[in-house]
């Protein structure tokens, strides 16, 4: 209790507020910069996307975040703890949902919960575990073994496995991965109320509608670079809220992106092309500043 | 103190799951198995060692093989594929509990599967030979050769890259081991080129140490080589783990 308070009063002197903070974040895998230079902040309480196309490093860096990696360079810490030097106090803190559907297939979904709990001595574990079963919808499949769950169920568990130890912060690494778009929507209800919990949530995806529906604040990331940051909103009125699309013969993809709607209009009339007016998401930004597509 | 148990406990769940799976114990206690019967109650019959029958020297050194090799194995593959391929090594690594606590589960589960397999070899030898019975020095060489190859199999585990790796690792340190250090024959008969190499690997002294009635001073020489391998492995495995980075 002592600590905690020595704790606060620390943080509110040296005026942190955000609950996790990045700093020219570097990874190299042999000679490829997986990570090259990325600093952010996230406020408590916030959801946090990482957006980019596979192989942008958002793997890495939630890695990184969670302890399972080491930097090359930078630094980064959770709740004022440096990742690297506090890792068990950070283990304390953080509930992760990894790309893998990385649950024990030979034993049951409440064996796989049981166990987990108790590695992070959660306490009430059984009142937890049922709880928790129930909010994902698998209380009734307690009993089956994971390897008898379909991909959605084994995503789900994973997620209810995260936050049985009830952590400040949440790792959601592709949560939707795979899923078909009834059950990516009940997931994204499950992770708004995770958010009404008050806490924080950091999450990557490829999917832009994943993105512009569950974050606050949007990081873009392109070939291990943070190219673009700010809540979505703010990407958009700075990229220009409205777009003009056109696809020329051979399928290519050309995008304009105006301030106001006619603006757009008075570009379209001019060109006497099939185009398409819009608004602006964030696929179009990222298209505007690196010239490829997400998907 | 007691972090090593979750550790533990799931990998109790998971070997209670697989020994109800038929084949599971049988795959495991065929290589012992088909040994006992070819050298032992074949080749076996036309041998005398000492005076004694050939069965008598052959059981503990069965027990030693066996618990060497299910101790390592299962380790050595668990920790391997669960970390590369079902990731779910990172579980472990991911909860706030000591590096330590995960060795020890680990070890511990690996020692649990040695000594079950060592059972049902000493089973068979107290319905094979009537004399067969446990010394002191024969129960402290089973319980450190566990321990000691359930380490090696926690350190090859963490550090091989791919499930080919863990098998060369068995073929070329764990099989050969099983033969030349007096699992089938004294270690006194082997050519003695060979001596210095054999006299360098563990299974040696817990060979030595299995078929002594008394801890004389060789028993004890041999005790002290086996914590000495344990507490290396040991250490060697917490550097890989307090050192890991995907």
């Amino acid at each position: 209790m002592k600590k905690n308070s020595f704790y606060v009063s620390y943080l509110s002197i040296k005026g942190i507020s955000s609950m996790i903070k990045v700093e020219g974040l570097v990874k190299y895998y042999g000679k490829v910069k997986a990570v090259d230079g990325v600093s952010f902040e996230i406020k408590s309480g916030e959801i946090f996307g990482l957006l980019g196309p596979n192989g942008a490093g958002k793997t890495t860096i939630v890695k990184i975040l969670t302890t399972l990696t080491k930097p090359d360079a930078g630094r980064c810490f959770i709740n004022g703890f440096n990742v690297i030097e506090k890792a068990y106090e950070i283990k304390k803190l953080i509930g992760v949902v990894p790309q893998e559907n990385n649950l024990d297939r030979d034993l049951t979904v409440y064996e796989n919960l049981f166990v987990y709990g108790k590695l992070h001595k959660t306490s009430q574990l059984k009142e937890k575990i049922k709880n928790l079963l129930e909010t994902v919808g698998l209380w009734e499949r307690k009993d089956a073994l994971v390897s008898k769950l379909s991909g959605g169920m084994q995503r789900r568990l994973l997620l209810a496995r995260a936050l049985l130890s009830d952590p400040k912060v949440l790792f959601l690494d592709e949560p939707s991965i795979g899923l078909d778009p009834q059950i990516r929507r009940h997931l994204w209800e499950i992770i708004k109320r995770i958010k009404n919990q008050g806490k924080t949530v950091f999450l990557t995806t490829h999917y832009i509608e994943e993105a512009e529906a569950l974050c606050d604040k949007v990081g873009i990331l392109s070939k291990g670079r943070l190219i673009a940051l700010g809540t979505p909103s703010e990407l958009k009125q700075s990229a220009g809220l409205f777009t003009v699309e056109y696809i020329d013969k051979e399928g290519r993809l050309k995008l304009w992106t105006f301030k106001t709607k006619d603006e757009a209009y008075e570009f379209a009339k001019k060109n006497e092309l099939p185009l398409i007016i819009r608004e602006t998401n964030l696929e179009d930004i990222f298209i505007k500043l690196t010239g490829e597509r997400i998907e | 103190m007691m972090d090593w148990y979750p550790v533990f406990l799931r990998e109790l769940l998971i070997f209670r799951r697989r020994l109800l799976k038929f084949g599971y114990l049988l795959s495991a206690m065929m290589l012992p198995i088909i040994y006992f019967i070819v050298f032992g109650l074949g080749l076996g019959r036309m041998v005398q060692m000492e005076g004694k029958s050939y069965l008598s020297f052959l059981i503990p050194g069965l027990v030693a093989m066996t618990s060497m090799t299910n101790s390592y194995t299962w380790i050595a593959n668990s920790i391997n594929l669960n970390r590369l391929y079902f990731k779910t090594f990172q579980v472990l690594y991911l909860a706030p509990i000591s590096y330590s606590a995960i060795i020890i589960g680990e070890v511990l589960a690996g020692m649990l599967k040695g000594l079950l397999a060592a059972s049902l070899i000493i089973v068979v030898g107290f319905l094979s030979y009537p004399n067969f019975g446990l010394s002191l020095p024969f129960l402290l060489a089973l319980f450190l050769n566990c321990f000691l190859f359930a380490s090696l199999g926690f350190c090859v585990g963490m550090s091989a890259k791919g499930h080919e790796e863990t098998a060369t690792y068995f073929n070329f340190f764990i099989l050969p081991m099983g033969f030349f250090c007096g699992t089938f024959f004294p270690i006194e008969r082997i050519p003695d080129f060979l001596k210095p190499v054999v006299f360098v690997l563990p299974l040696t002294y817990t060979n030595i140490l299995i078929r002594k009635e008394t801890f004389d001073t060789l028993a004890l020489g041999c005790v002290l080589v086996l914590v000495f391998y344990s507490v290396i492995l040991f250490g060697l495995g917490f550097r890989v783990i307090k050192n890991y980075s995907e």
